[in-house]
């Protein structure tokens, strides 16, 4: 038996969804900004694998392994980041870090 | 022949060169030896090209551009012309750098001199060499620019700089002439070789070929300093005296007359070029024997002399006569070349003073400079049995001869003119060596002792310089005999009794001329010396300024430009182009600053704004499909 795909773009447009909330919610918190912008990218993976399955087709399946790679890279380079500000301001607060007010 | 022609124009170069590039490196003694080693050498080849010399000759030495219809190889040409000319420029320019050599001597950029030295004298060869019209404008051009660099060669002075300035840009004004004369010779012919053009000039109208003449007219006004593109040469004094030498006496100035003379074939057949030459020629001879009258500097009134001298050189061709020109233009070489550097002498003597109403006396301290000097002024003059008497005069016979109101006035304005030569040569003659005097403080050196005895071979050619082409009825004239061939350079007809009148009229002229300036300044001499000292008189001062022609072409020319520059700087480029570009460029950065105030820095305001224009367009797309 297989999903069909209504069903697997419903559980990735929840996911998506719950994700955005995670970072709008916890906007003060850049490691649940973080948190929150995995889950969107599980999201995506997931309307990838489920396009693929459904017409068959290798190519998602292909781009999910590649997103995989992608954001382990991006998370390492987020995380050092984090503790990078963190050591400047003793915050992980986002709106302490505003120099680039116009 | 090839070898010969290539070599003349290769010594000069590669002296330049090696003094250019390796003249620092190098003891001084060398940098001077190569470059009087390789323009004898030139000279040389020049020497044995004419001993081997049988006919007109081409030689092509290489390549240069070939392309659609446009083909112009690097090709020489020797004809009678050329090769008279290019002995002459490599002896005399020989001589010159002997004495430039002896001159210079405390000078500390002698690397500099020498290399551009040498560079003339290969442009000048280029230039008369050249089989095409494009290798003669690199030459001409060659010439202007070596003499932009030597007028100025003491830069630091302004005035010096000013003056190569004033050369290079009254001189461009004819090299455009002779460029558009080029492209439209090209344009026309297809070609821009010097023999066939000059062989093909039958196949156009008339109008054509006067118009083309006049561009010739002008490039060569430019050059030979003629009226009205003459301002440039008075000032070209500013550069050292043997470089006042080489241009006045073998290089740049007879560049001109070369050009309108091997030009001839092509121009020659129309009346009014020739007209056009000859008024020119003739204005600009009186013009430059009047003002060389009230001039107090001594190379001020040999470059007057110049002027003139070149002015009787374009009758000359004006009156279609090129032998008789060409042989003028060879004596000048020798005489004005000796007057230059017998002057170089009077000033090294008398420490860097050129006023000759300062001098004084100084046949007695310089004889060896006075009698060179006196055969110089002699020949300058005109009188009888000197070269510049039997040129002059085979110029005045071809002008009588060609007849016509024009032509007779012009030969009384020539007429004229020699007696206003004589005066003033011998008025400098009187000035300068007359008088008491002349025993006190002078320089003197082992530099001078030889920088007078290279003065001794061209007072000789030019005492002598009549042997060249003695009139008919004492021999046949050997430049007439090699003329023989070239257009225009058939000697003109007329009896020998005829010849002999007009001869003695001209040498009777020269020696009335004489007579005044004895009177006026060898006999009237203190009293000169008094008045000297005072205002001068409106006539006086007119002629001493050159006819007021600077003041004149600051008016009507460089005032206006001047003015216009100005509004062009302040109102258009500062005022308009550059103030709407300010203006542009502020308004842009304020705007920029004001759409700054968007971006407040905040990542949790920019994360709503994202979330909210994401939610937007879900919204839309939903309303749509619904």
């Amino acid at each position: 038996m297989s999903v069909p795909l209504y069903h697997v773009l419903v559980l990735a447009a929840v996911m998506f969804a719950m994700g955005l909330a995670c970072v709008v919610a916890w906007r003060a918190n850049v490691i649940m900004m973080l948190i929150g912008i995995e889950i969107m990218l599980n999201a995506v993976m997931l309307v990838f694998v489920g396009g693929s399955a459904h017409w068959g087709i290798a190519d998602g399946q292909l781009f999910a392994l590649m997103l995989m790679a992608l954001t382990s890279a991006e998370v390492s380079l987020a995380l050092a980041m984090v503790v990078y500000l963190h050591r400047r301001k003793h915050s992980v607060n986002t709106d302490h870090f505003d120099s680039m007010r116009g | 022949m090839q070898t010969y022609l290539s070599l003349m124009l290769l010594f000069p170069l590669v002296g330049g060169l090696a003094s250019a590039l390796l003249g620092r490196k190098l003891p001084r003694v060398l940098v001077e030896g190569i470059a009087c080693a390789a323009v004898w050498g030139s000279f040389a080849c020049a020497a044995l090209a004419a001993a081997a010399y049988a006919a007109p000759e081409t030689v092509t030495v290489a390549g240069w551009f070939a392309s659609f219809d446009l083909d112009i190889p690097i090709s020489l040409y020797l004809d009678p012309l050329s090769l008279s000319l290019a002995v002459m420029i490599g002896f005399v320019c020989g001589l010159i750098h002997i004495y430039a050599v002896f001159y210079m001597r405390s000078e500390e950029d002698y690397p500099r001199f020498f290399a551009l030295l040498n560079i003339f004298v290969f442009a000048m060869l280029t230039l008369v060499l050249a089989e095409s019209l494009p290798l003669l404008y690199l030459g001409w051009e060659g010439v202007g620019f070596c003499s932009y660099l030597l007028i100025g060669f003491w830069y630091t002075d302004k005035n010096n700089a000013d003056a190569g300035r004033k050369a290079f840009i009254t001189t461009r004004i004819g090299d455009t002439a002779l460029m558009v004369a080029l492209a439209w010779l090209f344009q026309l012919f297809g070609t821009l070789s010097v023999s066939k053009l000059n062989g093909m000039g039958f196949l156009m109208p008339g109008s054509i070929i006067t118009a083309l003449g006049i561009l010739f007219l002008v490039a060569a006004m430019g050059k030979s300093a003629q009226v009205p593109l003459m301002v440039w040469l008075p000032d070209a004094m500013a550069g050292p005296t043997p470089v006042s030498a080489m241009i006045h006496a073998a290089t740049m100035v007879t560049a001109g007359v070369y050009l309108l003379a091997r030009m001839f074939p092509l121009i020659g057949g129309s009346a009014t070029v020739l007209s056009a030459i000859a008024v020119t020629g003739g204005v600009t001879a009186f013009y430059g024997a009047t003002c060389a009258l009230a001039q107090r500097d001594l190379k001020r009134v040999l470059a007057f002399s110049t002027i003139s001298q070149i002015g009787y050189m374009m009758l000359g061709v004006g009156a279609g006569a090129v032998t008789a020109a060409t042989f003028h233009l060879l004596v000048h070489a020798f005489f004005k070349a000796l007057l230059f550097l017998g002057a170089g002498c009077v000033i090294t003597a008398m420490h860097h003073e050129q006023d000759i109403f300062k001098m004084g006396g100084l046949r007695r301290s310089l004889p060896l400079t006075f009698w060179n000097f006196l055969a110089g002024a002699a020949c300058l003059a005109g009188l009888p049995l000197t070269g510049g008497f039997f040129s002059k005069d085979s110029i005045l016979m071809a002008v009588w001869h060609k007849g016509g109101a024009l032509y007779q006035f012009l030969y009384l304005l020539a007429l004229a003119t020699a007696l206003i030569t004589a005066y003033y040569a011998f008025r400098m003659v009187y000035l300068v060596f007359g008088g008491p005097g002349g025993d006190g403080h002078l320089q003197s050196g082992s530099e001078l002792k030889v920088m007078q005895l290279v003065l001794i071979p061209l007072a000789l050619l030019g005492l002598f310089g009549g042997l060249f082409n003695l009139p008919a009825y004492i021999g046949e004239g050997y430049l007439n005999r090699l003329f023989a061939g070239v257009a225009g350079g058939a000697p003109g007809g007329g009896s020998h009794l005829e010849e002999i009148v007009m001869q003695a009229i001209a040498g009777a002229l020269a020696l009335a001329g004489l007579l005044a300036a004895y009177l006026r300044y060898g006999k009237g001499r203190a009293q000169r010396l008094e008045e000297a000292g005072s205002q001068p008189s409106l006539l006086g001062s007119f002629l001493a300024h050159g006819w007021y022609f600077d003041n004149l072409y600051n008016l009507i020319l460089i005032r206006p430009y001047r003015a216009l520059a100005a509004v062009l700087w302040q109102r258009l480029d500062e005022g308009v182009i550059d103030d709407s570009l300010d203006r542009l460029a502020h308004a842009l950065g304020r705007t920029g600053s004001w759409l700054g105030r968007w971006s407040t820095g905040r990542v949790s305001i920019y994360l709503i704004s994202f979330a909210a224009g994401g939610g937007v367009i879900l919204g839309y797309l939903a309303w749509l499909a619904l």
